[in-house]
């Protein structure tokens, strides 16, 4: 069946049982990981599911990676159905997960690769060329004849990731990639990814992350996903703008020389200010309704003998559109969570 | 080698109940009771059948010879052997590939024999259900004998005990041992109790045994364990072989004690070389996945 | 090394299917286990030394209860059969399991290939360890204990071997599907399945020990029918004590190969979905 859409769910919804200790009797019985999800991912998308711990970004990646039946609804990829054609889409697809710890410890990196480019049904000989040429993309080439035990975590996650590569899928599914990576190497795997993509324009890659800017700076859409439900979708740029009309501003002075911050707000075009002092400096933030009324918040401050330290615009950010949608930030849930597990 | 310093003892206690309550939680929840019950009964008591089969084709079904009653205890106790080796030194595997915890224990302040003893003791408890079945299987239906009047019942609770801190001993060596190498097999602990099985008098005595290799059964103590169950219970049944008939009780426990205090020290140098080796190669979070 | 490939481009070769994808996953999945033994070689005294030391324990009982000669033969035969049952129990079986706890699982059962050739490799990658063993307690048992053979036909005796193989090797990745289910219990049934199984399928003594119905029911394990036959094929008084004529045997054999192959290929995509269904393929159930 031809589509040109390499992931879609209509109203996909998965609940876990739980077994947990019989001796507790507050344990809940069900948990609902994912409830009426529905999403389209279109050929060729660079496509981000965001979410905290526990959203149902992982339970929607392993239904669709087949590892995982949904109790209700339907999921297909590259058209195929992920509960009765499961065959038809293992050809065509490749998971990493963030932190795994698959292969085998005495087994070189370069002989665990090649054991599972041969699952796939690659020729040994261009497998073991694309093996070293991956390698060398991530800066493991050095590496190649470690055992895997003897690497570090975020070696491990590079072989992986490289395994994620080395059968050429159509749809390729990384939930979190870049946990227990370097910055350099989180870099390095952006790029990979996006070099990736732009080489074949029918690839398609879904991303999970928790990580906001890792998804801002990547994905041509997120879907943003909190107690199994999608709460938003969209471009990034589109959510942000969503968010707020104004242009948001700091200033860092030296001293405010006794200028009041509301000073700030009678001038026109400008909106709510407030100031915070760090350290020695101070710290003025501002609202405009247009940026050309800059100029009057620069004047007002030169004329005062306030000296300017630094300018700063301000986009809101994903973080902002989630915290807007779940009304905490990522961190406050899973403070909460974890709050409620111990308590 | 560094010198490690004197365990304190309050460590040693608190790393071994600890790991014995971690043991029994990993060791009692796998199923539901009576699936439990069910694998409490039919595994031991298959063993035992094994023995009992092959004897009972050989001799016609005849019980009432001394050596039925001499194999079947054996057996019986010697399940112990299997257990408590299995249950310290599995532990080392998983901890160390399964849960991958291993690195965490090694970093906390505890005592690691300490921990793996008390990780072994769940199996010395489901090993004592087993030997028990054992037991009252053969006594119910196959007439081995036991009169409990006639039980040397400090005789039997002392060698016991000893001899479970023998096989513990035993099992802190294997579990040593294993910290330096990959988990090719399921069944080290297993492995060793079975080639022990020969050595030990379990199941026939010693003298049946060739001349040549008969000497390393005497220096296995888990012979002269077997041999004081054996005579705890039933006494002159069991001393009418001649192998250790020339030793009295006494004589026995104090070999037994020799025996186990011998193992222990070697255990406590086993371990401090494994140790070190192991933390020099690297080894300690070593996963070999298969 | 020179390399000219640009591994972020679309691959310009196929991918192969099929059988050739059966034989690449076989080679593959043994390939960890073959190698790792070569780099480790412990195995060679705790798979091969230690168990002829156990099996030879048997040979001692029978002997201190004065048994027939061809009784110790029937030990060293049946003990060296042993490694093959342990074989499937623990490398197929227990190491399906085992997988599932490391997270290989969901990448076998994500890619294209077989689980059947999965199986296959690891029963394969434990098969050097295995036929090692097998060897070494036929023929230092054999030596020590003088046993005595008598082969009529070899080409029967390899045949009966070859089946038995089969349909344990099929029988074994039948009891391999459950273990996609299994949490923690999966250790313990495995151990479970030793005993039992060397007590009914006679491997320490001739199964005609039992009557005809025990050891019919028996026959469905193919290590018991294959040691009969082949103890009747390789001991003077093996057709003495063996259950059913050697042709019989064989018969069976060859039935259950086909009957245990084609229900492990049933039954492992029924379990597969099952598994993938109640989420128990990347989770621990307890």
């Amino acid at each position: 069946m031809v589509s040109n859409l390499a992931v879609e769910t209509e109203n996909l919804g998965r609940i876990y049982k739980i077994h947990g200790n019989t001796r507790e009797k507050n344990v809940r019985k069900e948990l609902i990981a994912l409830q009426d999800v529905n999403l389209q991912v279109r050929q060729g998308e660079l496509f981000g599911l965001l979410g905290p711990n526990g959203a149902g970004k992982t339970t929607l990646i392993k239904i669709l990676t087949t590892l995982l039946a949904p109790n209700s609804g339907r999921a297909f990829v590259s058209g195929f159905d992920v509960a009765k054609e499961p065959e038809k889409i293992r050809p065509l697809i490749n998971m990493v997960s963030g932190g795994e710890s698959s292969g085998y410890g005495l087994l070189t990196v370069r002989e665990n690769l090649w054991m599972f480019s041969q699952f796939y049904g690659l020729p040994s000989r261009e497998s073991y060329q694309r093996i070293d040429a991956l390698l060398k993309l991530v800066g493991l080439e050095d590496r190649i004849h470690t055992k895997s035990s003897d690497l570090s975590t975020g070696l491990r996650q590079k072989m992986n990731i490289v395994r994620g590569f080395l059968t050429d899928p159509q749809v390729l599914f990384l939930d979190e990639p870049t946990l227990g990576l370097d910055v350099g190497a989180s870099r390095a795997v952006r790029n990979l990814i996006r070099d990736w993509l732009n080489q074949d324009k029918t690839r398609t890659l879904l991303l999970t992350t928790h990580y906001m800017v890792e998804a801002d700076e990547l994905c041509d859409r997120v879907a943003i996903i909190n107690h199994g439900r999608v709460l938003a979708l969209d471009k990034p740029s589109v959510l942000k703008q969503s968010l707020q009309r104004e242009a948001l501003f700091e200033i860092t002075v030296s001293s405010l020389n006794g200028l009041n911050p509301s000073a700030l707000e009678r001038l026109p075009g400008v909106g709510k200010a407030t100031c915070q002092e760090v350290g020695e400096l101070s710290k003025l933030n501002f609202s405009l309704q247009e940026e050309a009324a800059l100029a009057g918040v620069i004047n007002l401050l030169t004329e005062s003998n306030v000296r300017i330290m630094r300018l700063d615009k301000h986009e809101p950010t994903l973080e902002d559109v989630f915290v807007n949608l779940v009304g905490r930030s990522m961190d406050e849930i899973e403070k909460e969570e974890s709050d409620d597990e111990q308590g | 080698m560094e010198k490690t310093s004197a365990p304190n003892r309050s460590e040693v206690w608190r790393s071994f109940w600890v790991a014995t309550w971690l043991g029994w939680q990993i060791e009692s929840n796998w199923t539901q009771p009576f699936l439990f019950a069910i694998y409490s009964i039919i595994k031991p008591l298959a063993g035992a059948a094994i023995l009992v089969v092959m004897y009972s084709v050989i001799t016609q079904g005849n019980f009432n010879t001394p050596i039925f009653p001499y194999l079947y205890y054996g057996n019986a106790f010697y399940q112990y052997v299997g257990a408590i080796m299995t249950g310290v030194s599995w532990a080392v595997i998983d901890d160390r590939e399964h849960y991958k915890t291993l690195k965490y224990m090694y970093i906390a302040p505890i005592n690691i024999p300490a921990y793996w003893l008390g990780r072994g003791m769940a199996r010395f408890l489901t090993g004592s259900i087993s030997v028990l079945i054992t037991i009252g299987f053969g006594v119910l239906f196959l007439h081995v004998p036991l009169i409990f009047a006639n039980v040397d019942w400090p005789l039997f609770i002392v060698a016991l005990l000893v001899g479970v801190s023998m096989l513990a001993m035993m099992g802190l060596i294997l579990a040593s041992i294993t910290l330096l190498i990959a988990h090719h097999f399921f069944l080290i602990g297993e492995a060793v109790a079975g080639a022990l099985f020969l050595l030990s008098g379990a199941i026939f005595p010693l003298d049946v045994l060739p001349a040549w290799i008969r000497p390393v059964g005497f220096v296995v103590p888990i012979t002269y364990w077997l041999e004081l169950m054996r005579r705890s219970l039933i006494g002159n049944v069991a001393q009418a072989f001649p192998t250790l008939s020339r030793f009295s009780n006494l004589q026995l426990l104090g070999i037994l004690i020799g025996l186990t205090i011998l193992f222990a020290i070697a255990s406590t140098f086993i371990y401090r070389f494994c140790d070190y080796r192991a933390r020099e190669l690297g080894l300690i979070d070593r996963v070999t996945n298969y | 090394m020179m390399n000219k490939v640009n591994p972020l481009a679309v691959m310009p070769f196929e991918k192969v299917s099929g059988w050739r994808l059966f034989v690449k996953t076989v080679i593959a999945r043994a390939y960890p286990r073959v190698v790792g033994q070569q780099r480790e070689k412990s195995w060679i005294f705790f798979d091969i030394f230690l168990p002829m030391l156990a099996v030879s324990a048997y040979v001692f009982v029978y002997r201190a209860i004065h048994a027939p000669e061809e009784y110790i033969g029937f030990v060293v035969v049946g003990g060296a059969m042993t490694a093959f049952w342990m074989n499937i129990m623990w490398s197929m079986s227990m190491q399906l399991y085992w997988e599932k706890e490391q997270g290989n699982l969901a990448l076998y059962i994500m890619a294209p290939n077989s689980m059947m050739a999965i199986l296959l490799g690891m029963a394969l990658g434990g098969m050097l360890a295995t036929f090692l063993r097998a060897i070494a307690i036929i023929l230092l048992g054999s030596l020590l204990f003088h046993v005595q053979y008598a082969i009529g036909n070899f080409l029967q005796l390899l045949g009966v071997f070859f089946a038995a193989m089969t349909a344990l090797y099929g029988l074994g990745m039948i009891t391999a599907s459950l273990f996609l289910l299994f949490g923690r219990e999966a250790d313990h049934l495995v151990q479970l399945a030793q005993e039992p199984v060397y007590l009914v399928s006679g491997f320490y003594f001739p199964i005609r020990s039992f009557n005809f119905w025990i050891a019919a029911a028996a026959s469905i394990i193919p290590l018991t029918l294959g040691l009969d036959a082949m103890r009747q094929l390789v001991f003077p008084s093996g057709a003495l004590l063996g259950f059913l004529n050697v042709n019989v045997e064989l018969s069976v054999l060859l039935v259950l190969c086909v009957v245990f192959l084609f229900g492990a290929r049933a039954l492992l995509g029924y379990m597969e979905r099952l598994a993938i269904r109640e989420g128990r393929l990347t989770e621990s159930r307890r």
